[in-house]
């Protein structure tokens, strides 16, 4: 059996090193991300050289770890590039609405708590799954 | 859309692990072509019509 692009390395192929490739950049920018946290404290007492260092390590592997993602995703093929776009929106909208009303929540005084803007991070991933479920559910 | 898929990977013997690796895509992507639940790209449609030698308007079919 022929192949229609003979040139066109296989799908497969591509997909399995865009998810290694995805997931050495994400754990070394969540690796950068708590030594910039913990760091100052922790390890050089706030030696503000070594925390700057840190930060311009983080956003660097922050930008190496979005485009591996956009390589990602534009690695897919057109159903699951569809799936991806179906959660996003999902997940943009509910963000969007959730965090708004979050940060009203304290000036509002129906909570005392300060809202965390860390926590639409959760709201987003969750929410970005729950997406991708339903989406592989739609189509399967 | 309506499509004859199933039945010209069947003529041919081909699991849809093979079709999809023919046409480069994933094998979901040709489960949810065959049950009618999501209808290809024109470029898709193209590339199956070469693989299976035959008109674009052979293989899908409008439904109404």
């Amino acid at each position: 059996m022929n192949t229609v692009d003979t040139n066109e390395q296989s799908i497969k192929t591509k997909q399995n090193r865009n998810t290694k490739s995805l997931a050495l950049w994400t754990g070394l920018w969540m690796l950068s991300l708590a030594t910039a946290a913990f760091g100052p404290k922790f390890l050089w007492d706030y030696h503000s050289v070594i925390t700057i260092c840190t930060v311009i390590t983080n956003l660097v592997m922050g930008y190496k770890m979005i485009m591996a993602n956009k390589q990602h995703l534009q690695d897919l093929d057109e159903l699951q590039q569809r799936i991806h776009l179906e959660a996003m929106a999902l997940s943009l909208g509910v963000s969007m609405v959730a965090g708004a009303m979050f940060g009203l929540l304290e000036s509002i005084k129906l909570v005392s708590i300060t809202p965390n803007p860390s926590s639409i991070l959760f709201v987003m991933g969750i929410t970005y799954m729950i997406g991708m479920v339903l989406g592989t559910r739609k189509y399967g | 859309m309506k499509n004859r898929f199933k039945v010209l990977r069947a003529e041919r013997d081909w699991t849809q692990a093979d079709l999809a690796d023919a046409l480069n895509v994933s094998r979901q992507t040709i489960i949810a072509i065959e049950k009618g639940k999501y209808d290809p790209s024109l470029t898709l449609a193209f590339k199956a019509a070469k693989l299976f030698e035959l008109k674009i308007e052979d293989i899908f079919q409008s439904e109404d």
